[in-house]
């Protein structure tokens, strides 16, 4: 054992003195760069470049004419609407959805829960490829196949595990005794939901919220089937540029830049409010 | 009505019901019609030979393979980062708090602009291409190539922060106290690590890996887009199938999907329940 430990200095010594923490952080902000703004920043080259033939490490001419054609677009700017009008709804109606059934979940004990657990999480099991074809032959039948309704109520089946799994985590954490208190101050039903329940799900409700906008927003296996060619989203745009045999990397670049802006956002802000804790404990556990 | 309201059966069934027969209708619903679906014949006669389909034809089981290929060989690159960058997310060095925000940065990326990305970096006249041509060397083909390397950079790189994400936090959800605990019973740093940390962690490990395996072997628009021609992910092949209107082979292919997924979610139960069953045996 102590030849082992000599063999392995490494082992023993691993208490972080000052010169390995700046080690560490260059390493990993390093790796950063490479793996993340690197890609970043010759995706938005591409998309100003104005050609960019093989031997030129960085393009040698720039232009905007295509990111002010790509804008003046009515193809683009209705993918764009669609895409932000499908994300709002889709993200009130899995919180309004989520509620009341990760309050059952996290409130009230009763037999079949694990159960109902199991079944909340399938969506994410099953492949959504699988829901969407499944889901076109439900559609056919309620004529919503090819509508933008069809597309938010295939796209709410991917985000609502995820809402109500992270709703039950919130509201587990609601004391009972901050109910009873309420209850026996004379607060009714409506009171209690309204100035207690509703108040201290906000960080869950944000959290949820925010991962559902982004879900829906990039979302494109379900909406590729339900929605083309007939409702258009940004995802499904970009695709159609995609084309192995007509591949245009300006325009795609472009179109990429105007699908990640508002994810990016939502996520700078989700940075801020997301507790790592409450992510985990919506999806670290099945 | 208002005593039925009290009720609490009834309350609990009410508040259930938005979720639940939400997904009953648009999740289960859709399930059921497409099992049925993919065991009909067109007349609505009983047969199972869109499966035999799957098991016989050269293409199709190249494409549960490649399905399969493309399942694992992600999860395990993705592991083999994850763990060591959850380690150091752990440790105190600078900058600390604004990596912990920028690594999630992935996560709010669509694997379209991930396939993107790819073939801007990595496919030949691609960036790294032109770099390092003027030393002489050239790119071996990484994007539609025959093993897959394009749809396992890009899943991969989609894949590293949520996993990151989900250890960090089991490691986390550990007590200091049982750290301590070994450590003073004698155990090395190294065998805390392997044989108390690791284990306790397991639960959150494993899920990760499920979620990911099963998010990356379904999906469709990486494999398409910087994906090998031949042989192509079963994923793929259904979406060719649906256009060509095979409705019933579609959701044949669909339910050896899901069932491959439904498999690996059940083996996950058998294997944590182990855990379970050990920690309580370690209380005695």
């Amino acid at each position: 054992m102590a030849a082992l430990a000599e063999t392995m200095p490494t082992a023993r010594a691993r208490v972080f003195h000052e010169d390995d923490r700046l080690l560490v952080s260059a390493g990993l902000y390093a790796a950063l760069g490479l793996t993340i703004a690197l890609p970043l920043v010759l995706m938005f080259l591409w998309s100003v470049a104005d050609g960019w033939a093989p031997p030129n490490v960085i393009p040698r001419d720039y232009t905007l004419s295509r990111w002010q054609a790509m804008i003046a677009d009515p193809g683009l700017l209705r993918a764009a609407l669609n895409s932000t009008v499908i994300a709002v709804v889709v993200t009130f109606a899995t919180a309004l959805i989520a509620l009341p059934t990760a309050w059952a979940m996290a409130r009230f004990p009763f037999r079949l829960k694990r159960l109902v657990e199991i079944f909340i999480l399938a969506p994410v099991i099953i492949p959504g490829l699988v829901v969407a074809v499944g889901i076109g032959q439900v559609f056919l039948f309620l004529g919503l196949s090819y509508s933008i309704a069809g597309v938010i109520l295939v796209q709410i089946v991917g985000t609502l595990p995820l809402m109500i799994r992270l709703m039950t985590a919130t509201l587990e954490t609601i004391p009972d005794d901050l109910i009873h208190a309420a209850r026996s101050l004379g607060a009714g039903t409506v009171g209690v939901v309204l100035h207690i329940i509703l108040p201290l799900a906000v960080p869950g409700l944000l959290a949820g919220g925010l991962l559902s906008f982004i879900g829906s927003f990039e979302e494109f296996d379900k909406s590729f089937i339900v929605g083309a060619p007939v409702v258009e989203t940004l995802p499904i745009k970009l695709y159609t540029f995609l084309d192995p045999y007509s591949l245009q990397l300006p325009i795609a670049s472009i179109i990429a830049f105007i699908l990640l802006l508002p994810a990016l956002i939502v996520f700078v802000i989700a940075g801020r409010i997301l507790r790592d804790d409450l992510m985990a404990a919506g999806m670290g556990k099945l | 009505m208002q005593a039925a309201l009290h009720d609490r059966k009834i309350q609990l069934a009410l508040l259930l019901l938005p979720g639940v027969g939400y997904l009953l209708l648009f999740f289960g619903g859709p399930l059921v019609s497409a099992l049925i679906g993919s065991l009909r014949l067109d007349d609505g006669s009983f047969t199972l030979q869109w499966y035999e389909r799957i098991f016989t034809r050269v293409t199709m089981l190249r494409g549960l393979q490649t399905s399969i290929y493309y399942g694992v060989a992600p999860v395990i690159v993705s592991l083999l980062v994850s763990i060591p960058l959850a380690l150091l997310i752990r440790q105190n060095f600078r900058g600390r708090k604004l990596f912990n925000g920028l690594y999630k940065l992935p996560m709010a990326v669509p694997g379209i602009i991930v396939a993107l990305m790819v073939i801007i970096m990595a496919e030949r006249g691609g960036f790294i291409d032109r770099v390092i041509a003027p030393f002489g060397v050239s790119m071996p083909k990484l994007v539609r190539d025959e093993w897959g390397i394009g749809v396992i950079l890009a899943t991969v790189w989609k894949q590293i922060p949520f996993m990151t994400l989900i250890i960090t936090s089991a490691f986390a959800g550990i007590p200091e106290d049982i750290r301590h605990a070994a450590r003073s019973l004698g155990a090395s740093r190294l065998n805390t690590f392997a044989f108390v940390e690791v284990p306790l962690a397991m639960p959150g490990i494993t899920a990760a890996l499920l979620l990911t395996f099963i998010g990356s072997m379904g999906s469709y628009a990486i494999p398409d887009i910087v994906g090998s021609p031949s042989p192509r992910p079963l994923s793929v092949l259904m979406l060719f199938e649906f256009g060509e209107g095979r409705f019933a082979q579609v959701y044949a292919m669909g339910m050896v999907l899901s069932l491959f997924a439904v498999v690996v979610l059940l083996a996950y139960y058998a294997l944590t329940a182990n855990i379970g069953v050990n920690r309580t045996k370690g209380d005695e």
